[in-house]
């Protein structure tokens, strides 16, 4: 197998401008393939972080509460014996945070917008502070009542800087008209699609708005320990809340918002609980990152074909160049087998070189880019929720990169190795090409 | 002195209690009948068909209006408003039943249950704009004052909303024309205190019905204007008002269903 190795390379090394042409081809996929896996994960990151921080938890104890049959609220009632329950069933609980959630109309003197309102406790949220970067104004005002963070667009669109003040105006519970008046502390840089219509309010401004009491707020965002668990818990916790005595509602892979239409035509009133996962509640523009992985996935299988034609072509001239040879080696008693070897482990070993060169280029121009902070175009900010790009550097993304890419290429080199593996050495011999 | 001083002040406290009363001062028996009057005369025993016309202004955009087509059966309270016009909002339509509002529109083939306080097609109109009044029954008055709106002298009353009654607006001020006794202007509170909305009604409109055998009021124009968003004013128009009876089956979705194909 040794000798095998030494020929491969000695044949590589003999058809050099060959071997460039090829092991180039075969890097440049291996590196654009590891750069866009890169570029996923970090996207699949940023989403994470961004979503859980802004409006999710790992998990979310939510729902809708129904005074009349035609009039929800997305809240959750006497939500301290919620937190017991949390705090009893996961054995993995990181902490749990009480959000609010409303819908208002924010008005300024030029201006109005429609905006879902994240009642927050800033204090308790110290997550908060690093996924937010605060352009303008302190974040720790925020703990003030009767003020609110806004982001950049929104500001823009109000015309409203650190401040100024906006109206709040929404209907309570009952469907009473309210309005807060709220002043900006702090604009914050946008941070994709949530920031385009998410802004922030103390938690007790916004229970005034809501008229809610103190034991009412939107939902529990329940972080935990490890990810991986996540779908354990989430049954942990629908077996503990029904085993209280609580109605849930059916599992649905959607944001709260998009459900008031359904939750609005069913027939029922009072509590239910509605248990979500921090992927469900972004589901919307989940679609948009499997997009880019399809695309991504399209064009490796396009490339793979291309340079695997390109391997295979290759391995038929070096064939034809080397008949007189392989008649020669079969001539004194290599097996076939040996010889459909000697021409696979050429190809293996071409492959591999060239795919761990790749992945180094594909790795290195990833971690560039992310120390050199690129931003990302205004119009993918919106599913990228972020404003520069993010490269997540992951060992088994770069095996599996290289593990495709050295497989395929191995696998095309089999059919002309089989042809040189069953040449007549006489024939062989007697080739003049 | 002392004994001067006295009669002084009780002179002064005579006066100016004579003054306070000498207005037209309406009692809460008084206005709740007012209130209770408006109601009845909006009120239509029998059916009650209507053209509207809805015109939306909103700043930074065009101006849009809807027209469409009101039908309401008091005694049971039901209610359809069925828009007409444009073609993007034709068949669109409100149903009320059994208390219950339910918003249907046909481009998406579903049926959405929808607060009672709506805002009518995004506008700031309310379903009681086009529909009958119940003041008396929602809202306890105080009386405010007298006062000249343009050529009317007027009375302004307080109202606010019963407890325990959902009303979209808790407080309501209304200026009542003392010689007809219709609303002319009225003011809508949110629960903070500020001012949501300012309507005028510059033209009421009555015809005979025979079910009632009495006349029947309506409010033909609506002028609301947003005091949150100072440049947004919405204007409500009724028309061609016909009292006949409907047919029976009308207030289903069903109907509303069949009317949007």
């Amino acid at each position: 197998m040794y000798q095998l190795f030494l020929i491969a390379l000695r044949n590589l090394a003999q058809h050099s401008k060959r071997t460039l042409l090829l092991g180039g081809a075969i890097a440049g996929v291996t590196a654009l393939f590891v750069f866009l896996l890169c570029l996923s994960s970090g996207i699949h990151q940023t989403m994470l972080e961004s979503a859980t921080t802004l409006s999710t938890g790992h998990i979310n104890v939510a729902g809708f509460y129904k005074v009349t049959a035609g009039q929800s609220a997305p809240v959750i009632t006497q939500y301290g014996k919620l937190e017991e329950i949390v705090k009893r069933t996961l054995p993995d609980l990181d902490f749990l945070a009480p959000r609010g959630r409303g819908w208002a109309k924010m008005v300024s003197d030029t201006g109005s917008m429609q905006v879902a309102i994240g009642g927050i406790d800033i204090t308790h949220e110290p997550g908060f502070k690093r996924v937010i970067h605060v352009l303008d104004g302190k974040l720790e005002d925020l703990s003030q009542p009767g003020t609110i963070l806004i982001f950049k667009e929104q500001a823009k669109k109000l015309d409203v800087k650190v401040g100024d003040p906006v109206v709040l105006s929404a209907q309570t519970t009952r469907g009473v008209n309210n309005t807060i008046d709220v002043r900006v502390v702090a604009i914050a840089q946008d941070i994709g699609i949530m920031s385009s219509w998410n802004v922030f309010v103390p938690d007790a401004s916004l229970k005034v708005l809501d008229q809610l009491n103190s034991e009412t707020t939107g939902a529990l965002l329940v972080y935990i320990k490890d990810l991986q668990r996540i779908p354990q818990d989430m049954e942990l916790l629908r077996n503990a809340f029904s085993a209280a005595g609580y109605t849930l509602m059916d599992r649905e892979a959607k944001p709260f918002w998009e459900k008031f239409q359904s939750v609005n035509r069913e027939d029922w009133t009072g509590q239910k609980l509605d248990l979500t996962t921090w992927d469900e509640e972004v589901s919307f523009f989940k679609w948009q990152i499997a997009a880019v992985d399809g695309l991504m996935y399209i064009l490796i299988v396009i490339l793979l074909i291309i340079i695997s034609v390109g391997i295979m072509n290759s391995m038929w001239i070096a064939i034809r160049e080397r008949t007189r040879e392989i008649g020669t080696l079969r001539a004194i008693g290599m097996q076939r087998l040996r010889v459909l070897s000697m021409f696979v482990i050429e190809a293996f070993t071409l492959s591999f070189l060239s795919t761990v060169i790749g992945a180094v280029v594909g790795l290195a121009l990833s971690g560039l880019l992310n120390i050199s902070h690129l931003n990302v175009p205004q119009g993918a900010e919106m599913f990228l929720m972020s404003n520069t790009f993010k490269f997540t550097l992951d060992f088994g993304h770069i095996v599996f990169a290289m593990g495709v890419i050295t497989v395929c290429t191995t696998v095309v080199s089999i059919i002309p190795s089989i042809h040189a593996a069953r040449m007549k050495p006489v024939t062989a011999m007697q080739h003049l090409g | 002195m002392k004994k001067l001083g006295l009669i002084l002040a009780y002179s002064v406290l005579l006066l100016s209690s004579s003054i306070s009363w000498s207005g037209d001062r309406l009692d809460k028996s008084k206005m709740v009948e007012l209130l209770h009057g408006i109601d009845l005369r909006i009120r239509s025993s029998g059916d009650y068909k209507a053209l509207f016309y809805l015109e939306q202004r909103e700043k930074d955009k065009a101006d849009l209006v809807h027209e469409g087509l009101v039908y309401r059966r008091d005694a049971d309270e039901k209610l359809i408003i069925l828009f007409t016009k444009p073609k993007t909002e034709a068949g669109k339509g409100y149903l009320r039943i059994d208390k219950n509002l339910w918003y249907y529109d046909p481009t998406v083939g579903k049926w959405e249950r929808r607060t009672d306080r709506e805002r009518i097609a995004g506008t700031d109109s309310r379903r009681e704009d086009f529909d009958q009044s119940k003041l008396a029954e929602e809202y306890d008055p105080e009386f405010v004052g007298e006062e000249k709106l343009g050529n009317f002298n007027v009375w302004v009353l307080k109202l606010t909303a019963k407890p325990g009654v959902d009303v979209a607006y808790p407080v309501v001020k209304f200026w009542i024309d003392k010689a007809t006794s219709n609303d002319l202007k009225r003011q809508d509170f949110a629960l903070s205190g500020r001012l949501m909305r300012t309507s005028y009604v510059p033209k009421w409109q009555k015809l005979y019905s025979e079910s009632k055998k009495a006349d029947l009021w309506y409010r033909q124009e609506i002028r609301i204007y947003d005091e949150v968003e100072k440049a947004n004013s919405t204007l409500v128009i009724i028309r061609s008002v016909d009292l006949h009876p409907l047919a029976e089956n009308m207030f289903t979705k069903a109907w509303l269903e069949s009317k949007s194909r």
